[in-house]
């Protein structure tokens, strides 16, 4: 089947410098997906070749099987909001939502109708004479919403929309967006550097770094299969430690802690090798943490305990290894085994095996 | 009913009110100097104008009854307005490529501007003389190409003058015209385009119209400017076709008619004065229509 958006290969360089590259993406009719990666890992270059803002070096972008590098901007028909307020100042809320018609050289009538339909739908009847001057940020972010919607592209592409506002307003606006995404159907790519903001609104994430792609997948396949290290620290949080690969067999190895306990059945990702050095990842939330009873039944790691943290929900333990790694555990409320515990003193930790992951160092930033 | 006086909190302009009175002292200096050098002239020759040669309107009378002296203004605002509408033309693209040029190379035409604007008047006008005669490099170009027979008569008329004082008053124009094209965001021509605005849409629809402030105050400027301008048309005019301020300098200079010369001067400051408020009011009103 054909995709209905084919990111082919792109490539932008600026003189030497890459800004992207081997970035591929298809994406379904009416997929929410958002671009994570922190800021210069390319995200908004791709979205910016999609836009037609910057011609790729190479690659191509298809939508419904045509290339659209060929079509200037302004007749690509795609939506987009920009990260700064980029409404027209001189119009009023209205005349805004209802300026793509106009260059379409729409019957007036047909424009009235379509910019009450969008007014409504974005929530604006009571600040549509306004100018933009006199609107709060959220609102502002409305309006280019329904401005982008009005001409009912195929696609919306949003480049940080959200990044001017305050905490509780953003997530206001993303239940809006969210809310005009399954109304609409429209298909949204979304650039955010906010991993909350990308589990929160989009179908499937593709996490940037360094100009590439690092994994495409829906939130629970980035959390739980992370692909590199660097999507394992960026979705979600996480604890690394140093190791060395002892045995690596399929897509399990087996590793060496720098205290030289020896761990098996770890999941290997990337080119893990044997003899090379590695990361271990795990979860803060999967790691099980218990006092030190002194008794012969202790297995696992011993640690030292350094900070212990009440969050309510959930007890935060900060942890030092014998070789000073310090870690993060969250051990929920409720949860038995953890009692007993004091700053200072020594803890033991373990986790199932099929938790924990291993990445090659080599790709490490 | 919050949410909307936050909204009115929201962006508005900065507030303009402020304690009056409190700053006066402070520009006290400047109006005193305002009022010696420039308010009591203008009043003494207001005085001779309806004093001499005898009291009354005798001047005024003249001034609007006499074919010559009407043609004058007319002179003065046909070639203030062409000026200016040249000015407006060709100054917004140069302002505008200002703007977008990468900075090494804005600056290096600013320079050009600047430094044009630095060299003295009277060295500008003449060479304007020199490229603009008969035998000047302007007409022999044109020989040259085929493109005329005979020499254009560029100089001592009023195409001269217009050609002159188009050049001089560019740098005026362009500079308010940077200052607002400076203020407006980037991504509002991208916006524009992916709206679905093609460049005439983007430019007639989102530049020109923000640009309009910059256009209005440069434009003015530029006016006002020209309608009192005498180096460049007494060197680039002719006889026949005079303006204003050539008319009152040689009132007063040659004729030594102070009568005539100071109503012709507070003629000239009248009709400035009613355009500048008309242009506010338009100005104003249109600001106002948008809010």
């Amino acid at each position: 089947m054909m995709p209905f958006l084919d990111i082919r290969n792109i490539k932008k360089s600026y003189g030497g410098t890459v800004a992207v590259q081997d970035v591929n993406l298809t994406v379904g009719r009416g997929e929410f997906i958002t671009f994570l990666g922190p800021s210069g890992s390319g995200k908004s270059t791709t979205l910016y070749v999609i836009a037609g803002f910057l011609d790729p070096t190479e690659g191509d972008v298809l939508l419904q099987g045509k290339s659209l590098l060929s079509v200037p901007s302004h007749k690509r028909n795609i939506g987009m909001v920009f990260q700064r307020y980029t409404l027209f100042p001189h119009l009023t809320v209205a005349e805004n939502v209802a300026f793509p018609l106009r260059v379409r050289r729409m019957p007036a009538v047909d424009i009235q109708a379509k910019v009450a339909e969008m007014i409504r739908l974005a929530r604006l009847e009571k600040v549509q004479d306004r100018l933009p001057s006199q609107l709060s940020g959220g609102q502002q972010q409305r309006v280019a919403l329904a401005r982008a919607l009005v001409y009912n592209p195929p696609v919306l592409l949003m480049d940080e929309p959200l990044s001017a506002l305050d905490k509780k307003l953003r997530e206001e606006i993303q239940f809006e967006i969210k809310r005009i995404h399954q109304e609409t159907g429209v298909t949204i790519l979304y650039v955010t550097h906010d991993q909350e903001e990308s589990l929160r609104l989009s179908d499937r994430i593709a996490v940037f770094s360094q100009g590439r792609i690092d994994q495409i997948g829906t939130s629970t396949e980035l959390y739980q299969n992370p692909a590199t290290q660097f999507v394992a620290g960026f979705v979600g949080n996480s604890d690394f430690l140093s190791c060395r690969i002892d045995r690596v067999d399929g897509h399990h190895a087996q590793i060496v802690l720098p205290n030289g306990a020896v761990v098996g059945g770890v999941r290997s990702h990337g080119s893990v090798k044997a003899g090379a050095a590695g990361t271990l990842m795990l979860r803060p939330e999967r790691v099980r943490i218990r006092a030190c009873t002194g008794e012969g039944s202790d297995t696992g790691m011993a640690v030292t305990v350094r900070d212990i943290t009440f969050l309510g929900d959930n007890t935060h333990f900060s942890v030092e290894t014998d070789w000073k790694q310090s870690m993060a555990i969250r051990v929920p409320f409720g949860r038995t085994g953890a009692e007993g515990l004091a700053v200072g003193g020594r803890a033991r930790i373990d986790w199932v095996a099929e938790d924990a992951h291993v990445f090659d160092s080599v790709a490490q930033v | 009913m919050t949410s909307v006086s936050i909204v009115e909190r929201g962006g508005g302009p900065p507030q303009r009110r402020r304690r009056r009175g409190g700053g006066f002292s402070y520009v006290l200096p400047a109006l005193v100097l305002l009022l010696i050098v420039f308010v009591l002239p203008v009043l003494l020759l207001l005085l001779r104008s309806v004093t001499e040669p005898e009291l009354g309107l005798q001047n005024y009378r003249e001034l609007v009854e006499s074919a010559t002296y009407g043609r004058v203004f007319l002179n003065t605002f046909l070639v203030s307005s062409v000026v200016t509408a040249i000015t407006v033309l060709v100054g917004f693209p140069i302002a505008w490529l200002l703007v977008i040029l990468p900075k090494r190379w804005a600056d290096l035409l600013f320079g050009i501007i600047i430094l044009s604007m630095w060299t003295n008047l009277l060295a500008r006008t003449y060479a304007w003389m020199v490229l603009l005669q008969r035998t000047g490099v302007i007409n022999k170009t044109l020989i040259g190409l085929g493109i005329i027979d005979e020499p254009l008569t560029l100089v001592n008329n009023l195409v001269g003058v217009t050609i002159g004082m188009t050049y001089i008053m560019l740098p005026f124009i362009i500079l308010p015209l940077v200052t607002t094209m400076r203020g407006i965001e980037p991504d509002l021509l991208r916006a524009a385009a992916l709206c679905g605005a093609g460049r005439l849409d983007a430019f007639r629809r989102v530049l020109l119209p923000l640009s309009l402030p910059g256009i209005a105050a440069g434009g003015l400027m530029t006016f006002v400017m020209s309608l009192g301008y005498f180096v460049t048309p007494s060197l680039l005019g002719g006889t026949s076709n005079m303006m204003a301020a050539e008319l009152i300098a040689q009132l007063i200079q040659s004729l030594l008619n102070w009568g005539m010369g100071g109503a012709a001067a507070f003629a000239l400051l009248v009709l400035t004065l009613a355009l500048y408020a008309l242009q506010l009011r338009l100005f104003r009103r249109t600001q106002a229509g948008r809010a």
